[in-house]
């Protein structure tokens, strides 16, 4: 565990700005938190410049809120509205190019392994759906392919949000967006699936409008991927500002696709049954 | 594997006794790497550097080193690399022409992380049209992407610099990737005499709590950290902060003058810098440039020779110094566009006339012939 | 490279100072320090710096992240010994927490940051500061900024190569060097008293 790097030295404690000795004294670092005690702890997630009723900044904060052990997570991440939030979390965070995150990923995750042979420190990709499904797509499916021990996390919002809605691989089809004047004319690209053929040993899929399964199924992912293999979860994060709908709707629109689209999913392989009967089940 | 005893690099390099093999380029990456400590390569196949790195996973094997693995394409290649760097390890991969081309944002990216990565450029034609064979165009993509660039002439270069290159690379107030690149082909699959250091010696390990920026582990402060240059926004703060990062990542290969110099000699090599014709070359073409002036002194030519090994940072001042007394100076180059010409010309502010030639490309051999014939016409205007 | 060697001066110099290793400004070896961009034994800059900093109307330190958290051994004697420092010279102490860019702004009464250190100096009318404990490159960025855009005299207090961009600058600065300064200036505090 790294909780020394958050433990102030008694010369300057008493100059740490307020947020500062707040985590210190009552972040997930020591012990562990979960969604269900939101409110209750200082979050790694800071103030961010996300738009009013961003979903991927819900879906962030939720993830952030699920990791298993904070204090020894690693988030990479890639260009996008997914890291505004990102930049400003308390645990260390990088992303380099757009859509190289799997393959960053991969790099760091085995140095830490040979680094820290005795702790686990969880690396996860946390990236939006360009980043993953389209312009990292390769990268994406030759990590899992070569099975690197890491989570992969997909806040889609259906778009490219940040560089002011254009049309993504994972858009509906149908939908009218910038660079898609006549609407999409394929369908969203079944990345679930493909996790599932290219190694993932488990997928969930969820939206915000569920945070206690993001909670569950964020912990799984990364917990598997400790020991058993790379894993995917994908999160349905609407984007007000690009599909022109009130801030405060994003959860019912949530909400709304779970009935439809976005039901909820998930597939575990029988290796990391297995493995999670036997180490987590009484836990889960 | 030998069991490896770990000492000084001055020792390594200049100090133990070398034994003289007879191998070739790609076999001379292999002997660098087994001594080099490395925690990590990563490879990815493209003609004439696959043999390198097919060496490197043997030494892997072995157990020289602690990873390996072939990537998916460069641009993974190095975006992998990226993330064992950040990750507070000493890491090495290889590859040359599309292939440097395929990965070419990852190298800005490096340089403006602070990577202390080396990687080896095994320079080759780029499309179109399609060539595997020798030619140095990729280095003039390469020369502002912020990273420090060596250019060896033969195998022992190559195997000396890519050493070198970790001990510059890592050096806390540089700590900026290195590259090392060498013609294709004309140095990787020929054999030539290089002069090894024994293989139970190796390199200091990387200690990555010196960098000038924090190690992404989780186990060094801050907690709130980014390895990378962050989004722009659109004020005057960011840009004032951007500007002085990248600032920063200048300054750092300036910094790198005085090691390249104390692990290479000097950034520059010249020879009879008096004379009033100078032959300014690097990478093979000094090789072909000797033969021609050893040719024109028969002649009774007054011919001079200046060998740049660093063209990142520029050895602008000794450049000057060298060629003082010189009329002209010429520049033979491996590619078309003839990048190092300009980069004479920067350097020599229009003093000195500059010819930008003799140039071959393809896969061309180039006949010191060409070279003499360039001499002949400056010696005599 | 420069006809004239480029002198790092107090501010502000305006648009985009160059980094000045950028001008010629080199780094010095141990033993050596860096007064202004020009190379000087290191006991010289100690006695420049406790100078500067007893004169100064308003210092400040800036610990780094490297002082401002226990997470290895020595720093916490370390981040005393700093501390007794600052307190010797009269100087007050702003942490610089992190780097990152804060969104969407920082407290400049309570800490500064090396993307806009200049929010902070302007706010607190500061005329001379002390970096130590910061990551090199970051400290690098913030005294180019610090150069272009305040009249604030910068101090590097470095425990690697030492900083081109700051006026003063020490290297290789370990516990040592940092009781010899603290007596530097206790001597000289003493001196002025008397």
């Amino acid at each position: 565990m790294s909780v020394k790097i958050i433990r102030p030295t008694a010369a300057f404690a008493d100059l740490l700005p307020a947020e500062y000795l707040e985590l210190a004294a009552n972040g997930p670092y020591a012990s562990p938190k979960t969604i269900n005690d939101l409110g209750n702890f200082k979050e790694i997630i800071e103030e961010h410049p996300h738009c009013a009723g961003c979903g991927v900044a819900l879906g962030v904060r939720l993830t952030a809120a699920s990791l298993p052990a904070p204090a020894d997570t690693l988030i990479v991440g890639t260009a996008g509205c997914s890291f505004f939030g990102l930049a400003q979390a308390a645990l260390n965070y990088s992303c380099s190019a757009f859509g190289n995150q799997n393959a960053v990923a991969s790099g760091l995750k085995r140095m830490l392994k040979i680094r820290y042979p005795d702790t686990h420190k969880d690396v996860v990709v946390l990236v939006g759906d360009g980043g993953i499904a389209d312009i990292g797509l390769d990268l994406t499916l030759h990590s899992w392919f070569r099975r690197e021990k890491i989570a992969t996390i997909m806040v889609d919002n259906e778009v490219y949000g940040n560089t002011g809605g254009q049309e993504s691989g994972m858009t509906q089809e149908g939908q009218v967006l910038n660079m898609a004047p006549k609407g999409k004319n394929f369908a969203k690209i079944p990345v679930f699936e493909l996790a599932q053929v290219s190694g993932c040993v488990y997928c969930a899929r969820v939206t915000v409008a569920s945070p206690k399964k993001i909670g569950q199924v964020v912990r799984k992912a990364i917990l598997l991927a400790r020991e058993v293999g790379p894993t995917y979860v994908q999160i349905y994060t609407p984007c007000p500002t690009n599909f022109k709908f009130p801030p405060q709707q994003t959860i019912n629109i949530a909400k709304k696709a779970e009935e439809g689209h976005y039901s909820f999913r998930e597939f575990i392989s029988d290796e990391a049954q297995a493995y999670w009967e036997k180490n987590f089940s009484s836990s889960a | 594997m030998i069991e490896q005893k770990v000492v000084a690099p001055e020792y390594l390099f200049n100090e133990a006794e070398r034994e003289e093999q007879f191998i070739t380029g790609s076999e001379a990456v292999r002997e660098a790497i087994r001594r080099a400590n490395v925690d990590m390569a990563i490879s990815y196949p493209i003609t004439p550097q696959s043999e390198s790195m097919h060496l490197v996973g043997d030494i892997y094997a072995e157990g020289y080193i602690k990873e390996y693995f072939r990537g998916e394409n460069e641009f993974a290649v190095m975006s992998s690399v990226a993330g064992a760097a950040m990750g507070g390890v000493r890491v090495f991969t290889a590859t040359g022409g599309p292939g440097t081309l395929r990965a070419f944002e990852a190298f800005p990216t490096w340089a403006g992380a602070r990577l202390p990565v080396v990687c080896a450029f095994m320079t080759r034609g780029i499309n179109s049209p399609l060539s595997i064979q020798p030619d140095t165009l990729e280095m003039a993509y390469m020369l502002d992407t912020g990273i420090i660039m060596l250019h060896a002439e033969n195998s022992q270069d190559l195997y000396d610099m890519i050493l070198q290159a970790f001990m510059i690379a890592e050096k806390p107030e540089v700590h900026i990737p290195v590259g090392v690149f060498v013609d294709g082909f004309f140095v990787t699959h020929t054999r030539d005499r290089v002069k090894i250091a024994p293989p139970d010696i190796k390199l200091p390990p990387y200690n990555p709590y010196s960098a000038p920026v924090p190690v992404m582990d989780m186990e060094n402060p801050p907690i709130r950290q980014m390895r990378d240059p962050f989004v722009m926004k659109s004020n005057f703060i960011s840009y004032a902060a951007h500007a002085s990062w990248q600032q920063e990542i200048l300054a750092a290969a300036e910094r790198s003058r005085r090691h390249i110099a104390h692990y290479l000699g000097s950034l520059l090599e010249a020879e009879n810098e008096n004379a009033q014709v100078m032959i300014v070359a690097s990478g093979t073409a000094v090789s072909q440039s000797r033969e021609a002036i050893e040719s024109a002194r028969q002649e009774g030519l007054d011919v001079g020779l200046v060998k740049l090994k660093s063209l990142r940072p520029f050895p602008t001042e000794e450049l000057k110094a060298v060629t003082a007394n010189a009329k002209a100076v010429i520049v033979p180059e491996f590619n078309r566009v003839g990048w190092l010409a300009r980069e004479v010309r920067a350097a020599l502010e229009a003093k000195v006339k500059v010819v930008g030639g003799p140039r071959v490309f393809g896969g061309m051999t180039m006949p010191p012939d060409l070279i003499l014939d360039e001499i002949r016409r400056c010696a005599n205007e | 490279m420069s006809i004239t060697p480029y002198r790092v001066l107090v501010g502000p110099e305006g648009y985009l100072p160059p980094a000045a290793a950028s001008r010629g400004v080199l780094l010095p070896e141990k033993g050596e320090a860096l007064i202004e961009g020009a190379i000087v034994p290191e006991e010289e800059a100690m006695q420049a710096i406790a100078t500067k900093l007893l004169s100064a109307k308003n210092p400040f330190f800036f610990p780094g992240p490297q002082l401002l958290w226990d997470w290895k051994e020595g720093v916490a004697q370390k981040a005393q010994a700093v501390k007794r420092l600052a307190d010797l010279a009269g100087a007050r102490v702003i942490p610089m927490p992190d780097y990152r860019p804060k969104y969407p702004m920082i407290n400049p009464a309570v800490e500064i940051n090396p993307n806009h250190p200049n929010l902070t100096i302007w706010h607190n009318k500061i005329d001379l500061c002390v970096f130590i404990g910061v990551h090199c490159h970051y400290a690098n960025m913030a005294l180019k900024i610090i150069r272009g855009g305040t009249s604030c005299y910068t101090v590097a207090l470095c425990g690697e190569a030492g900083h081109e961009d700051a006026m003063i600058s020490l290297c290789c600065m370990g516990m040592p060097e940092l009781a010899k300064l603290t007596e530097i200036i206790r001597t000289m505090k003493g001196e002025q008293a008397a």
